[in-house]
């Protein structure tokens, strides 16, 4: 199991690894999205243009699916930010990954600056069984989506968008699902908002999670022995393919439950009246 | 699963500085793009139905114009034959008046030739009737009752041929 680099820095925990890919993943969709963009034309659009325009024209499909598009098309500038944010995010653990590995406590360090995550396992581990020596590994190159704090982060936005809008556009309508079918479906309906959040940020990072966990379990495979090494080929084909698959299923269900929920807060129950 | 609630933090404020940047470099620029594009289309597509609305008006204008023109030769082509008809009977007309004209002088000349002919026959008859009696009566005057007999033929046969 690998640890995650965090330096405490005047009571922060900042997780460098994150700090790095989120850096890493903004940097690429950026760039991406400015290659895409920086000869427009309108009657002969280059090759990036039309994967942008095409894009743009799914995430488009994805909100005037669940809502009209007059009500939607505030919505799709952000849509597109996250899907191409998830979708990088999520392929750029499966490229390689930077591991290092701390065996003393002592140079555990970086930029002079103590990984106390790393610090406080290698205690643990000696005091434990102090005869042994410890060892710590540390990834440097991850998903940034790998990592609880991060979606739970995006989760948050679309919980507060969805429910912010809701609450000052959509007042009366917003207050009273709360209250449907009965005044006693109360607790009940709040705890679906609660678990709207938890389930929105928890999907995305187990399924990245657990894609990177069997790829560093099978490099482990790889490393043990030769006839490890032969067999690990395969199955980190295999296991690539499909992280690549589910990568792009998770952008896109991350992406298509934010445009649901916000779509279902923002609903004013127009068109059945 | 260890949750690092800074990692949250991190993370909102990177989506947040990635949406501002794209918002504002890529995505703003894309979007009116694609719109131009979608008004460019709707133009063109409304321009093709004008067109076309105006060809077949054009096609309407032209089926009547022929129309019109079909109308008008066969007018005139019957004109035509109605006044190269009233012509011919016209020449006719004058042709066989100029004929009867030309039948009558030619009758008149003829008799007035004849007449010319027979006084002229009758003056040159008479000298050679009196050459003939001068000459008979150089030769002999002896019976009278003959010569008188062969001036009177002689005038008879004149005149008979005449």
């Amino acid at each position: 199991m690998h640890e995650a680099p965090i330096i405490e820095l005047g009571g922060f925990h900042l997780d460098l690894s994150i700090v790095l890919m989120m850096v890493v993943t903004c940097t690429i969709v950026f760039v991406i999205a400015k290659l895409a963009t920086r000869n427009l034309s309108v009657e002969n659009p280059g090759k990036l243009q039309n994967f942008m325009e095409w894009t743009t024209e799914f995430v488009k499909n994805m909100i005037t699916s669940s809502m009209n598009w007059k009500k939607g098309k505030p919505f799709l500038s952000l849509a597109l930010t996250l899907i191409l944010f998830i979708f990088v995010g999520n392929m750029l653990g499966l490229l390689f990954g930077v591991v290092t590995e701390y065996h003393d406590p002592a140079k555990a360090k970086i930029f002079g600056q103590e990984i106390t995550s790393v610090t406080s396992v290698l205690e643990e581990a000696h005091a434990k069984y102090p005869e042994e020596e410890a060892h710590a590994e540390v990834a440097w190159w991850k998903s940034p989506t790998a990592d609880a704090g991060v979606t739970m982060g995006l989760a948050l936005l679309v919980f507060v968008i969805s429910n912010g809008l809701g609450l000052f556009k959509n007042t009366r309508n917003y207050l009273k699902h709360y209250v449907q079918p009965y005044p006693l479906f109360l607790p009940i309906n709040i705890i679906e908002q609660v678990s709207k959040l938890m389930t929105h940020g928890i999907r995305l990072y187990a399924n990245i999670f657990a894609g990177e966990v069997l790829i560093s379990t099978i490099m482990t495979l790889a490393k043990a022995s030769v006839v490890g090494t032969i067999m690990s080929i395969p199955l980190l084909m295999a296991w690539d393919g499909f992280s690549i698959f589910v990568g792009a299923i998770q952008a896109f269900v991350f992406v298509t439950l934010m445009i649901v929920y916000i779509s279902q807060s923002i609903d004013t129950h127009e068109e059945e009246h | 699963m260890k949750f690092v609630w800074e990692n949250t933090v991190i993370a909102l404020i990177a989506i947040g500085i990635l949406y501002f940047l794209l918002n504002k470099y890529a995505f703003g620029p894309l979007f009116s793009v694609m719109e131009k594009r979608r008004e460019l289309v709707k133009q063109q597509l409304s321009e093709a139905a004008q067109t076309r609305e105006q060809a077949a008006t054009y096609v309407e204008e032209q089926k009547a114009a022929l129309q019109e023109a079909r109308k008008e030769a066969y007018d005139i082509i019957e004109q035509s034959k109605q006044t190269s008809s009233k012509q011919a009977t016209q020449i006719i007309d004058l042709a066989k008046e100029e004929a009867v004209r030309l039948k009558d002088e030619a009758v008149r000349d003829i008799e007035n030739e004849k007449n010319k002919a027979v006084e002229q026959l009758r003056s040159e008859v008479g000298a050679v009737s009196v050459k003939i009696a001068s000459k008979l009566i150089e030769k002999e005057v002896s019976t009278e009752g003959v010569q008188g007999e062969l001036v009177d033929k002689y005038l008879k046969e004149v005149g008979g041929r005449s």
